[in-house]
């Protein structure tokens, strides 16, 4: 059986009296979109910064495609590229000569690592500010220019923390079109973000984590299933008083001329409302979903939003 | 198993960095060699004749190429990784397939260069304006290298230990500098009291100056194998001090 990409088991972690992971366990498969939700301060850079060498864990044990972080790194730096949160500046080479250091840092000469580079920049449409330098450009190129830095030496893994953070909505979504094509492409992708949105819309996988513990895991339809609600809103064109017995009876809420409906399983239940209603010749105006979204989840779990 | 691109990768960004701002890097120290020698040489040559029978200006100027190399090697690295720690550049090497031993040692040789570079052009600048002979060359070269090598470890140590800008600054302008004039740049121990000479012998860059002063000038205040064995410990002492200190990955990584 071939090993996870990425595996993190009773991993531990405390700044000081801070305790920043209390044994957490994840598991990444080859060619997974993974994605980590927590608000700040979860412990989400954290796991990153351990698995990638930044920061030393105390207990528990990483692993990537079966090798230990720590004494492995050569290996299982290679195997990942990380676009980190905060961007980093430099005052003295071009961007596409950082690109450059970069690969080599990962052991690819230059002439190896041109058609890369080159492919990048244009790809990521940096190509026309190759000579300029980081402080020359805009903060969503500045984003842009550390996915290429993941990207330079071709990892197997790619590890991105707040990737969208502070971008604008156009380059949000550019940037996830990038991330799905990477996926398809083979790649197994982490994320972290504290974008509900985002996660929903990338991942096929998600831990939400809280105060350093993992609180659930599993993928986002399942979570909102599992652990949100379903219901039904039927709006109305008007509500008689003669019809608001029978909603009570059919325990719904009402809100102006919207009936919401809190049920397990909409798929049984909505004929038999639907047919109460008609027999007492309610006029429907409009039958909508209302499911929970993984933000509810979220809040159901932790009790709080994830941008307090 | 060394990981020789990502080395060499690091080696020529950390030089291809001071070169790409001489005028920061280089110039300033030849300005103010220039500037010691028509200052100091010329004008207190007129009142002091010789000092171990040798000029006043060719007795300071070994002194000037230790100081000129001590001060860029050390600037070189420690300005290098703490720009990078604050800028947020040293993930980008941490998170990379390289050993503490192969970052220190990087960085170890991108300061060497600039102090050798230095050190050898304010030697250059004293054979062209005053004439200095140069007794050994080959071993003085070697021992700008060695003396540039020492600090530009010392410079790492001290650069992975700051957490400001001012941090540095202070050990800069508060030990070296003051160990540096105090190692006998312009004058010759000889001259001091014997308590002053008592403490200049437990002055690492005393033995610097000595040594220098010996391979160029021919001259000496103390015993010389001791000052070339004292440069050997240093460069040994401050570079294994530098590579286990990244290993250990103090005050860059939680």
């Amino acid at each position: 059986m071939p090993h996870p990409a990425v595996e993190i088991k009773a991993l531990s972690k405390s700044y000081g009296t801070v305790k920043a992971l209390n044994k957490i366990d994840i598991t990444i498969n080859e060619g997974d979109f993974y994605g980590i939700l927590g608000p700040n301060g979860a412990g989400k850079t954290t796991i990153i910064n351990i698995i990638t060498g930044l920061v030393f864990r105390d207990n528990g044990s990483t692993f990537v495609f079966g090798k230990d972080t720590v004494t492995d790194f050569r290996f299982t730096r290679s195997k990942i590229g990380l676009a980190a949160q905060e961007l980093s500046v430099d005052w003295f080479f071009s961007i596409e000569k950082l690109l450059f250091f970069q690969a080599g840092y990962y052991g690819i000469k230059p002439k190896e690592a041109k058609p890369t580079i080159e492919e990048l920049l244009k790809r990521l449409g940096l190509y026309e500010k190759r000579d300029s330098r980081l402080r020359q450009l805009s903060g969503g190129m500045k984003r842009r220019f550390q996915l290429a830095k993941a990207l330079v030496h071709n990892p197997d893994i790619i590890i991105l923390d707040e990737p969208t953070a502070g971008v604008d909505v156009e380059l949000r979504k550019d940037l996830w079109k990038y991330l799905r094509d990477l996926h398809k492409s083979g790649k197994t992708i982490l994320l972290t973000t504290h974008y509900i949105e985002e996660a929903e819309f990338l991942c096929e996988k998600v831990s939400i984590i809280d105060n350093g513990v993992v609180l659930k895991e599993g993928s986002p339809k399942n979570l909102i299933k599992t652990l949100g609600k379903s219901g039904i809103i039927i709006e109305l064109k008007s509500i008689p008083k003669k019809l608001v017995s029978v909603i009570n009876d059919l325990n719904a809420i009402i809100d102006e001329n919207k009936l919401i409906f809190e049920v397990k399983d909409p798929g049984t239940s909505l004929p038999k409302i639907i047919q109460k209603l008609t027999d007492e010749r309610a006029e429907i105006k409009s039958i909508k979903p209302n499911s929970s979204s993984l933000e509810e989840v979220f809040l159901n779990l932790t009790g709080k939003k994830i941008n307090d | 198993m060394i990981n020789w691109v990502g080395l060499w990768t690091l080696t020529s960004r950390e030089t291809g960095r001071f070169f790409s701002v001489y005028r920061q890097t280089i110039l300033p120290g030849l300005i103010s060699s220039i500037l010691y020698i028509l200052i100091f040489g010329f004008t207190l040559e007129q009142r002091i004749s010789e000092i171990q029978g040798v000029s006043y200006t060719w007795f300071i100027l070994p002194g000037l190429i230790i100081m000129n190399t001590l001060t860029n090697a050390t600037s070189n690295t420690a300005s290098s990784i703490l720009q990078m720690k604050l800028l947020q550049q040293l993930p980008d090497l941490l998170i990379a397939p390289l050993s503490g031993f192969e970052i220190a040692l990087a960085y170890i040789v991108g300061g060497t260069v600039r102090g050798l570079v230095n050190g050898v052009l304010v030697l250059l600048i004293g054979i062209i304006m005053i004439d200095l002979p140069v007794i050994d060359p080959i071993k003085t070269i070697f021992y700008i290298f060695l003396v540039s090598w020492a600090f530009s470890s010392m410079g790492l140590i001290l650069g992975q230990l700051s957490e400001s800008w001012d941090q540095l600054a202070t050990m800069q302008n508060f030990i070296l500098t003051p160990l540096s004039f105090l190692g006998g740049i312009f004058y010759s121990i000889d001259m001091l009291p014997t308590w002053a000479q008592k403490l200049s012998y437990i002055n690492p860059i005393y033995y610097m100056i000595n040594g220098i002063r010996n391979t160029i000038l021919g001259i000496n205040s103390s015993n010389i194998s001791i000052s070339f064995i004292m440069a050997f410990v240093l460069t040994i002492v401050f570079s294994v001090s530098a590579i286990f200190l990244m290993q250990s990955g103090k005050k860059i990584k939680q």
